[in-house]
């Protein structure tokens, strides 16, 4: 009987720092990095190896949940973080258990927007974005639809917000709007700069 | 004579303006008539986007099996309002119904090109960039056509900031996709295939005969907004080499009446001038 989330996913533990250089430079594994606030954060280190897309496909995060739709990006993200095997941040779990909550409580399939997941710190969303963003951390999700409905508008925006702010007080969630830091297409939600250290992950440097 | 022609329809027809432009490869050489008068560039500014495309694969930028995000929600080119594709007003479905999803680079060209899918064509601009299109267009000799903004872009629209297309500028285009210049055989092959799998065929093949259309093939792009009616293409006859063909009509708004029937006609025109044997 496997015993550890590594097992239990079907997915290898891995620490960032012992990647090659070419997914060094994409992921960032460990790296202080600071926004132009002058808040600085520390990207993730231990990550989830998924080998193919048929892994991404058949592995379940949570019931509802499988991580295909936390790690769908397009061609903006780097290449080196779109070839196979790919790594996702460990705290991807959290989030999905997050998101399983929210569908529970809403009653309805929630879908998750390609890129609005787990996307690397080069992609080029963020590359001249705002310094970083939790998506870099695994712990972010851009919801496009719930069920039938389409957030594209500010009503049923709205309403998925009131569901996420009394099922998650803990998420931080993007307000309505199309000013900076708004979403208007979208309904972000994110877990904030978590980081998931698993049991079986080597000591910290 | 084929001026006479062409102007007398243009008369008939009722038209504000009327540009036609043709390069023919069988024999040689070209014509126009107002070929560097500027129109609204309606969906003829999707050649210069798939141009655009096959020239950032070509340099390695980008593969066609690339995923792209579906996402309806554009900045204007006036002032960096967002805006979206209204998908009432767009042609085709499929890509408003991936929305939040990705396609593939390749089946975005495709619906841009033979559905005239506004969102697909936005959506390659988007990842491309109004400059690169335009750059792409100035290297291959489409002078005075100009690609400044996404389709559907009403802010820029009321700011003046249009995307224009000339008859001349076009069949150049064409031209260079016939020889290639810039694309590698297998590439050239793709935007030929891309552009005769064309969903509309009322305006250049309709001026066709029925006996020869049948045998023949088009790789062309139309475009019409409410005052302007084009098609602009190669046109694939047996037995001969093709021309490069483009029709521009711009029309008083409210007559909405016999537009491509009127390109047709154009088309028949050229059609018989270049086939007469003593063109």
């Amino acid at each position: 009987m496997p015993d550890t989330p590594s097992e239990r996913l079907g997915l290898r533990l891995v620490d960032g720092l012992e990647l090659p250089s070419a997914l060094r430079r994409v992921h960032r594994p460990d790296e202080r990095v600071e926004n132009e606030h002058g808040r600085a954060r520390r990207l993730p280190r231990f990550f989830y190896e998924v080998p193919s897309w048929e892994a991404a496909l058949g592995t379940a995060l949570a019931p509802h949940f499988m991580l295909y739709e936390l790690v769908s990006v397009d061609v903006r993200e780097d290449p080196a973080a779109r070839a196979w095997p790919r790594y996702v941040p460990c705290a991807v779990t959290l989030l999905a258990a997050h998101l399983e909550a929210l569908r529970r409580a809403l009653g309805a399939t929630v879908f998750i927007a390609a890129n609005g997941g787990y996307r690397s710190p080069a992609h080029a969303l963020d590359r001249e974005g705002e310094g970083f963003s939790p998506h870099h951390w695994g712990t972010a999700a851009d919801l496009y639809r719930v069920g039938d409905d389409w957030l594209e508008d500010e009503r049923t925006i709205r309403e998925v917000r009131a569901v996420a702010e009394d099922v998650l007080p803990g998420v931080w969630l993007r307000p309505y709007g199309t000013g900076p830091g708004e979403a208007d297409d979208h309904l972000h939600l994110d877990l904030g700069y978590a980081l998931a250290v698993p049991h079986a992950a080597p000591d910290a440097r | 004579m084929l001026d006479a022609t062409l102007q007398s329809l243009a008369e008939d027809a009722g038209l504000s303006a009327l540009a036609v432009a043709y390069h023919d490869f069988e024999r040689g050489g070209g014509w126009n008539l107002r070929g560097d008068h500027p129109f609204h560039a309606a969906s003829t500014m999707k050649v210069g986007v798939l141009l655009a495309l096959l020239a950032a694969v070509a340099e390695g930028r980008f593969r066609l099996g690339d995923r792209l995000h579906v996402r309806n929600r554009f900045l204007s080119a006036a002032d960096g309002e967002p805006f979206r594709v209204e998908p009432e007003r767009d042609a085709g479905d499929v890509v408003h119904s991936r929305r939040g999803r990705t396609m593939r680079l390749e089946a975005l060209a495709e619906h841009m090109v033979q559905t005239s899918s506004n969102l697909a064509t936005n959506l390659l601009l988007d990842l491309l960039g109004a400059e690169a299109v335009q750059a792409t267009v100035e290297r291959l000799g489409g002078a005075g056509i100009e690609v400044r903004r996404g389709v559907e872009d009403e802010r820029a629209f009321e700011a003046g900031i249009v995307n224009t297309a000339t008859a001349s500028g076009l069949v150049r285009l064409f031209c260079a996709m016939e020889e290639g210049r810039e694309l590698e055989p297998p590439l050239r092959e793709k935007a030929l295939a891309i552009l005769k799998g064309q969903h509309f065929a009322s305006g250049i093949p309709a001026g066709i005969p029925d006996d020869v259309r049948e045998q023949a093939e088009f790789a062309h792009k139309t475009g019409s907004i409410s005052t302007v009616q084009h098609d602009a293409g190669l046109v694939y006859l047996p037995g001969r080499r093709p021309y490069a063909l483009a029709v521009l009509t711009e029309w008083p708004k409210e007559h909405t009446e016999g537009r491509r029937e009127t390109v047709a006609a154009c088309s028949r025109a050229v059609y018989q001038h270049l086939t007469s044997p003593d063109a």
